[in-house]
């Protein structure tokens, strides 16, 4: 089984160490965990594309969009993970959405998507 | 006795009667000003045998021409100084104004008149003991109305009142339905992320301690810290709490003589609500840390904390640090990196886009947090 590297764009620390946790204990590895929108795109213009994305939809205030727009440019898949049921996903709606608190099965079929891409 | 059919032909008299009737019908089904704004001109213009009518509300220390209904073009969409106009003069006395020609009575502003048609004039306040709105009503020639107008205008006032007043009570059930939904949605948004942190604490915790009983208390300490935390954020509304409340509240569920054992100072720095979180359990972690093995598991042990902004580098750059002295030596770094320092190191600092260093001095742990002002953390009003 290949180790998938997977990024993490997440605002709230303890959110993102949780799930940094669960990917690694599901053989990933975590290649970039981000607080911000501006450091996960810095990230992803310097570095080869990862193999999957775990995306909070609001961080901070700002929305992941530009991030999930990079992503999709360079074909890795992604999903979202967030406490808002009924956030505007324009272009996005078909992008799966892992509901917070955060289904660890939910996580481990997506990483299995990511595997599979 | 007489019997009349309830659709038996009417009089003149009568026939102004009806469209009154109907006016107020016709009132009291609307829901919104301009609504309102709306039935007044046209019928009162026609009860009233006008050349003209305007409605006119009151918008602070205005007249606002809100809409009419005239031969020519009178002032809709308008704005005027209360003290400068007629309506106005009848909002403020809450009496109506009559002035049957308008050329012979120097109260009336002849230059905003002057390109239009009227001559004569009165305006009803509507609601005189606090009037709300005006209704004018103009003639193309000078004329004294007759008893029988003004009595008609009075009532199409009070009907208006009554109207406007169930109008405004319908916006603002609208208003706070809408704020109340508003507030549903947020709340669980924040109960869920909530639970997501809950759901991290218990995984975290879970992988650091070594049996059940030292689960629970540590999980039960680490539960309060994060109930303290949102007990201050529902004290600011949700607003932005200060670093110096945060660590008071903190250091007050560990030491009885807080004053004693810590020493704080900087300047009043703010975070946003989510961070105000991370810096809560921060705090609680560095506490823990000091009471199991720092300096506040000996009796003469105490902490500085204190910070300071250099605002000559943009953007402005924080330096928070935690020292603790007084307790046992140390003898290095602990074997194991558990939660507490794992929060320090990708918590807060991640947060903040800052770097966190904890020294294991002999003397005492020594933790540093560098970090750039932001919208999550700003210096305090």
């Amino acid at each position: 089984m290949k180790t998938a590297r997977v990024i993490i764009v997440e605002d709230e620390a303890l959110v993102a160490m949780m799930v940094e946790d669960m990917l690694g204990d599901m053989g990933c590895e975590v290649a970039g965990s981000f607080g911000a929108v501006e450091t996960a795109l810095a990230w992803l213009s310097d570095h080869p594309p990862p193999d999957g994305a775990v995306l909070d939809v609001n961080i901070g205030g700002e929305m992941v969009f530009p991030v999930a727009e990079r992503l999709r440019e360079r074909g890795v898949p992604f999903v979202f993970a967030t406490g808002y049921g009924d956030l505007p996903r324009a272009g996005f709606e078909s992008v799966e959405v892992l509901a917070k608190p955060i289904n660890a099965g939910a996580l481990r079929m997506a990483v299995e998507r990511f595997r599979a891409a | 006795m007489q019997e009349l059919d309830a659709n038996h032909s009417i009089g003149e008299a009568e026939a102004g009667l009806t469209t009154l009737i109907e006016l107020i019908e016709s009132l009291s089904a609307t829901r919104t000003i301009e609504e309102v704004a709306d039935v007044v001109r046209s019928a009162a213009r026609r009860i009233l045998k006008a050349d003209g009518v305007a409605f006119v509300m009151r918008d602070k220390e205005q007249c606002w021409y809100v809409n009419e209904d005239a031969i020519g073009p009178l002032w809709k969409g308008k704005r005027f100084p209360m003290d400068q106009c007629v309506a106005g003069r009848a909002m403020m006395t809450g009496r109506v104004v009559v002035c049957p020609d308008i050329y012979a009575d120097s109260d009336v502003p002849h230059d905003a008149y002057r390109p239009t048609f009227v001559k004569s004039l009165v305006v009803a306040p509507v609601r005189p003991r606090d009037p709300l709105a005006a209704i004018g009503v103009y003639w193309a020639r000078p004329q004294d109305p007759s008893p029988e107008v003004l009595q008609k205008l009075q009532v199409i006032a009070r009907a208006t009142a009554s109207a406007l007043e169930s109008g405004r009570l319908n916006d603002y059930l609208a208003a706070s339905l809408e704020h109340g939904h508003f507030l549903l949605r947020e709340l669980d948004h924040r109960v869920k992320n909530t639970l997501a942190i809950v759901q991290s604490l218990t995984r975290q915790t879970l992988r650091t301690t070594p049996s059940p009983d030292a689960f629970a208390e540590v999980f039960e300490s680490r539960i309060l810290a994060l109930s303290h935390a949102h007990e201050l954020l529902t004290r600011h509304a949700w607003g932005r709490p200060q670093l110096e409340e945060i660590l008071r509240r903190a250091l007050t569920t560990f030491s009885d003589d807080a004053a004693a054992r810590f020493a704080i100072s900087g300047p009043a720095v703010a975070f946003n609500a989510e961070t105000a979180v991370s810096v809560h359990m921060t705090i609680h972690e560095l506490l823990a840390n000091a009471a199991r093995h720092g300096a506040l598991s000996t009796p003469g042990g105490h902490v500085a904390i204190d910070w300071n902004v250099d605002e000559t580098t943009v953007p402005a750059l924080l330096t928070l640090t935690w020292r603790e002295q007084g307790g046992p030596s140390l003898a290095g770094p602990p074997s194991r990196r558990g939660f507490g320092s794992k929060m320090v190191h990708q918590g807060l600092a991640r947060d903040l886009g800052g770097q966190a260093v904890l020294d294991f001095q002999p003397t005492g742990l020594v933790f540093t947090l560098r970090a750039p002002l932001s919208e999550r953390m700003g210096l305090a009003a």
